[in-house]
């Protein structure tokens, strides 16, 4: 995977969770995934067609999904509802939406998958042959969100 | 079709001729929606209808065209996407005015809504302050 692939995400999701949630957030350091590692509860996957190929997943704990969903709708959800997942698949747009016009620079032909958003215990999440996955975690300050991207050109 | 605009050159909700300017929001995610509708809504706009797909949300403006005077519309949607949508809705009312609602700022689809007819565009996330200016330059 190409850094210069990686980027526009690392911006765009530190940008748009910052502009959004307003609180301290901080990016860590990328990391590669180990194949089959268990997910935190809830998933956004979003699939990239085009020039560039993978799929992106926003991984969660329920509990810090309904506390941004709780901070962005300004009130307190006590079940994980459709507005709730609606705003956790609606980060997820506005952070593949930001990423396309940062790429866009690269004359890269690609486009994205509406999300879908999965929840469950243990979730796993297995690559196929060639494919691997990087991790962007990111501080919310409400919580971790990892942003799991995996591309091949 | 033209607003009120206020002291501060930003949009109001009424129309010169009097009564409000009334619109219809066309848009899968429940959580844009509320928000969209909020915002429009503390400036009196009224909202008449909202949709979760293009589908239903061309058949809900074929029955509340006479009515419509704003459409905001999502161009990434299941059934029908805003493209689509936004040429159908075209065909039954060309004079309304249509705004896009996109996560993608400069991307070929915001420019082929724009050949379309598309008054404008609205990037999300939806800041109000920068959404009410948005729609006052769009409206202009």
């Amino acid at each position: 995977m190409r850094i210069e692939y990686i980027n526009p995400f690392v911006e765009a999701s530190f940008d748009i969770l910052n502009e959004i949630l307003q609180t301290n957030v901080k990016r860590g350091q990328l990391y590669l995934k180990k194949l089959g590692e268990s997910m935190k509860g809830v998933a956004v996957v979003v699939g990239v067609i085009g020039n560039l190929k993978g799929r992106i997943v926003f991984d969660l704990s329920e509990e810090t999904a309904m506390k941004i969903a709780s901070k962005l709708n300004g009130e307190k959800f006590e079940t994980f509802d459709e507005m709730a997942r609606s705003t956790i698949s609606e980060i997820a747009n506005m952070i593949t939406g930001r990423s396309v016009t940062k790429l866009e620079k690269d004359k890269l032909n690609f486009s994205f998958t509406p999300p879908t958003l999965i929840t469950g215990e243990n979730l796993n999440i297995y690559e196929y042959a060639g494919m691997e996955a990087l991790i962007i975690p990111i501080d919310t300050g409400i919580g971790i969100i990892e942003i799991n991207i995996a591309f091949k050109e | 079709m033209a607003i009120v605009y206020d002291d501060d050159g930003l949009p109001t909700g009424r129309k010169v001729e009097g009564g409000n300017v009334k619109v219809l929001i066309i848009d899968d995610s429940q959580f844009i929606i509320k928000h969209l509708s909020q915002i429009f809504m503390s400036r009196d706009f009224e909202i008449i209808g909202t949709a979760d797909n293009g589908k239903t949300g061309v058949e809900l403006f074929k029955e509340l065209h006479d009515k419509t005077d704003i459409v905001t519309l999502d161009i990434t949607m299941p059934e029908m996407d805003g493209l689509e949508a936004l040429k159908l809705i075209k065909t039954i009312d060309h004079n309304v005015a249509v705004i896009m609602v996109t996560a993608i700022g400069t991307a070929e689809a915001v420019k082929e809504a724009i050949k379309l007819g598309a008054k404008g565009y609205i990037v999300k996330p939806l800041d109000r302050e920068k959404v009410i200016e948005r729609i006052g330059q769009i409206l202009k």
